[in-house]
């Protein structure tokens, strides 16, 4: 029998897409072992999102609120679900591997002396399967005892909301103390939203090899001809080329649109993960040994700048 | 104000520019594979080494490995770190939590630091964060994925932390550890140093001390229960000729139908 608890993410009163992958994954184990799934959420202002993960298929829900645990910040974060966990017991813990979810599960880990493993893409009974090698090789981790893990988008289809479904949802005290507190978040910049990469059909991406944000205009021209979506890798918006909400990868967004045009962009492992459930992939690029051109479907060894032109040119014609 | 700053540095799996298959016919990794310095912690080392220039103190590094597996700890030297620590973890490998377990000991007994570095990755065969466990075994503070220190000075850190829409700066009071992220791009202005030819020959030789601590004791919650080798996606792919307007067309075409 295993009792899951997924840790549910919630920003801006909705609950990270993962993290309902996360309890998707955990309704089913739990499901096929007679075992229970829960949700734990963590936070200020969050208690509408957290009421919904019933119809998601939580059993229970525990919400711990309180103003000071408004914006994430590992140690008040790690107190709370640690302190949760010492008075309520659970088989797996699941987390979504995120910035958040990936710093708070090894940190709650250790306050619990538990075993921990991230970045898992599969799992199955007690068996967690991370993708290593540049994602040649699966490796099978067992652990003994309770155990912690983040699942990486793409786990599970998040299933839609069932409204005959509804938790029990219930508080938690939050008991914050001096070592708790003692850092501090000085600010935050993070881009509003501005773009839908996850449901956008045709994804135009720019990397590093578009040269300077003047470039990009080449870029936008196609998107703008095929009615697409501006996608980036993190040389880009490290660049400031870009805002932060075009970067396509494993610390941007996933996506799986129908096309998925490559532009300039080596294909680090990091930005595949996050585009290679593509319908099909054009890649153009001056490196004939790129590794994009490993998973593109259609191959352009060619100047992004030269090529691009010609692309709208004929979509126009 | 000097500052005490440790970095943990790991020796991994070389993965760029792979072919073929990465596991021997008995599952265990191939004799073949080659190894490198793990590039976040290359990234940490260089952070270490740019708080040294600025306001002076002390770098020492340490990694968790057989002798032989400690040519990262040389490396270091070249690059200009004072002292380096090996922190022996006898003949199998202990997994992440362990590891942790061993630095923890290694650093608890090394003396006064203020700041740790490592990088963020979970690599190949690990199984989780090696910074957020030592500083969870060390009991400091800590912060991940950070790409660049903003400040040090009065018993504190600012970390800026690379989060999914952007980024957050993240104050913690000193000694604290920082998981630091980002493969840097070449022309970047952190990109790190290369080794120095005059401390290569003055280090090429030295000894390599090994930290006080007992293997044995450490046991690991986490072991791995087997590997297998993920088939290459078969990718059905066309060469289209950048000049050949005509196959460019019947390209577009193929992709939008549908559309
Ligand atoms: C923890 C971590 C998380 C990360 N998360 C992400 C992430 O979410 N997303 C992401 O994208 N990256 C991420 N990265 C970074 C990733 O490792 C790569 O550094 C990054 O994806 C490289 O971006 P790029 O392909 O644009 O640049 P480069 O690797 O520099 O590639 C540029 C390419 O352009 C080609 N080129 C140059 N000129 C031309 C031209 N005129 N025409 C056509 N082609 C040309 C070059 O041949 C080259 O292949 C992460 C790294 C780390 C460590």
């Amino acid at each position: 029998m295993s009792n899951i608890l997924v840790y549910a993410e919630i920003e801006d009163g909705v609950v990270h897409d993962v993290s309902l992958q996360c309890l998707a994954k955990g309704r089913e184990i739990a499901d096929a072992s007679s075992g229970k799934v829960d949700c734990l959420a963590v936070g200020s202002g969050i208690r509408a999102a957290a009421e919904g993960l019933g119809a998601f298929g939580a059993e229970a829900v525990f919400v711990a609120e309180d103003a000071k645990l408004e914006q994430y910040l590992t140690s008040p974060f790690k107190k709370v679900v640690s302190d949760f966990l010492k008075t309520n017991s659970y088989d797996l813990i699941l987390f979504p591997a995120t910035t958040v979810g990936d710093d708070l599960a090894p940190a709650v880990a250790e306050a619990l002396g538990v075993a921990c493993v991230l970045h898992c893409d599969g799992l199955a009974g007690d068996a967690l399967t991370r993708l290593e090698f540049d994602r040649k090789v699966s490796t099978t981790y067992k652990a003994e005892g309770c155990t912690i893990a983040s699942l990486k988008d793409g786990i599970a289809v998040a299933g839609a909301p069932d409204s005959s479904r509804s938790a029990q949802v219930s508080d938690v005290a939050v008991e914050l103390d001096a070592a708790s507190t003692k850092s501090k978040v000085l600010r935050r910049d993070v881009a509003k939203k501005t773009v839908n990469l996850k449901d956008a059909k045709i994804i135009v991406a720019g990397g590093a090899g578009v040269g300077t944000k003047e470039n990009f205009s080449l870029i936008e021209e196609l998107a703008d001809a095929l009615g697409a979506q501006i996608g980036a890798t993190r040389a880009v918006v490290d660049a400031g080329w870009l805002p932060a909400d075009h970067q396509i990868g494993q610390t941007g967004v996933t996506v799986r649109p129908a096309v998925y045009i490559a532009c300039g962009i080596s294909g680090a492992v990091q930005h595949r993960v996050g585009m290679l459930d593509s319908g099909k992939i054009i890649a153009i690029n001056t490196d004939k040994n790129a590794p994009i051109f490993k998973i593109a479907h259609y191959k352009i060894e060619g100047d992004l700048k030269e090529v691009l032109p010609k692309l709208v040119k004929l979509i126009k014609a | 104000m000097s500052y005490n700053c440790i970095v943990i540095v790991r020796e991994v799996w070389d993965t760029r520019d792979l072919t073929g298959s990465v596991l021997a016919d008995n599952g265990s990794i191939k004799d073949s594979m080659l190894t490198r310095f793990e590039p976040e912690d290359m990234n940490a080392l260089e952070m270490a080494l740019r708080i040294k220039d600025e306001h002076g103190g002390k770098v020492t590094a340490f990694s968790v490995g057989t002798p032989k597996q400690v040519d990262v700890l040389r490396e270091c030297l070249y690059r200009g770190v004072d002292e380096v620590v090996r922190v022996d973890a006898g003949a199998s490998s202990l997994g992440t939590q362990a590891a942790a377990q061993l630095l923890a000991d290694a650093i608890g007994k090394a003396g006064q630091y203020d700041l740790i570095c490592v990088g963020v990755t979970v690599a190949d065969g690990e199984s989780s964060m090696l910074g957020t466990h030592v500083a969870g075994k060390l009991g400091i503070e800590q912060v991940s994925y950070v790409d660049a220190i903003e400040e040090i000075g009065e018993g504190r850190v600012v970390g800026k932390r690379g989060i999914e829409m952007g980024y957050e700066y993240i104050e913690a009071p000193l000694p604290a550890l920082l998981s630091v992220g980002v493969a840097l791009v070449e022309d970047d202005p952190r990109t790190p140093r290369s080794a120095k030819a005059m401390l290569k020959l003055k280090a090429k030789k030295a000894e390599i001390p090994s930290a006080d601590v007992d293997a044995s004791a450490v046991t690991s919650p986490v072991s791995i229960a087997g590997r297998e080798a993920v088939p290459e996606r078969a990718v059905e792919s066309k060469d289209v000729a950048a000049e050949d307007e005509t196959a460019l067309k019947s390209m577009l075409d193929d992709v939008l139908k549908g559309e």
